[in-house]
């Protein structure tokens, strides 16, 4: 891999460059979503009072909570990716995805601090440890190719019409509002229940809580048609992302 | 052979959107005005150069000399005809693009490098003759280059590039870094990498320096050779339109 060590200095660059001049420095990678996280916790247990998911609530927000940051976090960043580093693509050729790329590595270093809250959570409740929750690795790897098939085809689309920033934040509001992360699958009308199957996002949370939180495996049918979908949008993005790439530097 | 540039028959043209917004595209539909146009930047060019020649490019603004950068570069691409670069290229040009101002010298000195496609071992070795290239203070090194005065930031930008080891060297007037001292420094450097046959491709509006540094002038014009070869006879074409 020739290009590795770019692809190390620019995740690097990510990395350090964020919170420079912040007091708090990378303890702001753990806050936000802890905070998040209680404020969350009183609206949904206390005031809505969400009952009967069999773990508390927290520990149940949370494992949906880390996955959906990340993944709203990276795309946000990813879209901005191209745009920002606007005067090297027009002076020094190297391949365009290392760019995206980066900024996912960026925040998968976030999410790996922010898990630390999510594993001192899991002791505090006492929440049995199983074998089966090694499976979130495999699981976040599908998300992960799943967020980057998405942040290529954003990052090179948003290049051309800033309007794609805009629209996808609205969109991504939508998202989360159907994505089962402060909610179980359970609250929903039985009648709109296919809207999850369909959504990777939920998906990959609902696999996620299968086994870091009930202790089982996933559900094989759903995370399958996961792993399908999230292959052949990859293939598709990174075709229309190679294809675009020859014009980023004439339009940037 | 490495180091050499081959244009054939090459042509570049940019879609230009005049109306960059929906309320301005509605308002020229309406008044019937033009909303895209074709410029031609690059018409028809057919050249080589050969591995060690330092060839100058000039022209008014406008004529095509960072087109034509850009495609020796690979960062753009001809809409019809080839361009075909052997070797490894190393863009002299918008020094500091990689720079991040939150980084320190020592971050931004490694950063950069592995843009220009240095590898790290290389830049560790090279690290302290980078630093004493650019004549910036040790204390400095270790401090985000948002502090920089621009003179140390540019020094330090071009101390970096400088230690690539290219075959072709693209050189987008640079050469106004620093002061006097580390101008002259910086011509030095570069008068090296034309004895080490390195083919060097230098766009400039100072025909003083063209004159003395390059072998061969090429005069561009709205996106055409004017003239190619003896560098006085290019200037003295240049000047007098």
């Amino acid at each position: 891999m020739k290009y590795w060590p770019l692809i190390k200095k620019l995740t690097l660059r990510e990395i350090k460059s964020r919170y420079k001049q912040s007091f708090l420095g990378y303890f702001w990678v753990i806050l936000n979503p802890f905070f998040q996280m209680l404020i969350m916790s009183f609206v949904f247990s206390h005031i809505m009072r969400i009952q009967g998911l069999g773990v508390p609530y927290p520990v149940f927000l949370y494992a949906g909570l880390l996955p959906w940051t990340f993944f709203a976090t990276s795309l946000s960043s990813a879209m901005g990716s191209l745009v920002a580093n606007s005067s090297l693509i027009k002076k020094i050729y190297f391949p365009r995805e290392i760019l995206v790329l980066s900024t996912l590595l960026a925040k998968t270093f976030d999410l790996s601090l922010s898990t630390l809250i999510f594993i001192a959570l899991m002791v505090w409740f006492k929440v049995p440890i199983t074998v089966f929750m090694t499976l979130f690795i495999p699981i976040f790897i599908i998300q992960f190719l799943f967020t980057f098939a998405l942040g290529l085809l954003l990052a090179s689309l948003n290049l051309f019409y800033r309007d794609v920033q805009y629209l996808f934040n609205l969109v991504l509001t939508l998202w989360f509002y159907l994505t089962p992360v402060i909610y179980s699958v359970e609250f929903f009308p039985a009648r709109f229940r296919w809207i999850f199957k369909i959504n990777p996002m939920s998906v990959f949370i609902n696999a996620y809580r299968k086994v870091l939180l009930g202790g089982s495996w996933p559900s094989f049918s759903s995370l399958g048609l996961g792993v399908l979908v999230s292959a052949v949008f990859f293939i598709f993005s990174y075709y229309v992302f190679k294809k675009l790439e020859k014009e980023f530097a004439d339009v940037v | 052979m490495n180091g050499t540039i081959k244009f054939e028959n090459v042509n570049k043209s940019f879609l230009l959107q005049h109306q960059k917004t929906l309320k301005e595209l509605a308002q020229a539909i309406f008044r019937k005005q033009k909303t895209v146009e074709r410029v031609q930047a690059l018409k028809n060019i057919s050249l080589t150069i050969n591995k060690g020649e330092t060839v100058g490019i000039i022209g008014k603004n406008g004529a095509g000399k960072s087109t034509f950068l850009s495609l020796v570069a690979g960062v753009s691409f001809p809409t019809s005809g080839r361009v075909l670069v052997q070797g490894r290229v190393a863009p002299l040009i918008e020094l500091g693009a990689g720079f991040h101002p939150e980084l320190t010298g020592k971050e931004n000195i490694f950063l950069n490098g592995v843009i220009l496609g240095m590898s790290e071992r290389y830049l560790v070795d090279k690290f302290s003759e980078i630093v004493r290239f650019s004549e910036i203070d040790e204390k400095f090194i270790y401090t985000p280059v948002k502090h920089y005065s621009s003179g140390m930031y540019m020094r330090l930008a071009f101390s970096v590039a400088i230690f690539t080891q290219p075959d072709i060297l693209l050189v987008d007037e640079i050469l106004a870094v620093g002061d006097t001292a580390f101008q002259e420094k910086c011509m030095n450097k570069m008068d090296e990498f034309k004895k080490q046959g390195v083919t060097i491709v230098y766009v400039s509006h100072s025909m003083s320096t063209v004159e003395k540094f390059c072998s061969r002038v090429i005069y561009l014009k709205k996106g055409e050779v004017v003239f190619d070869g003896n560098p006085k006879e290019a200037i003295k074409r240049y000047l007098k339109e």
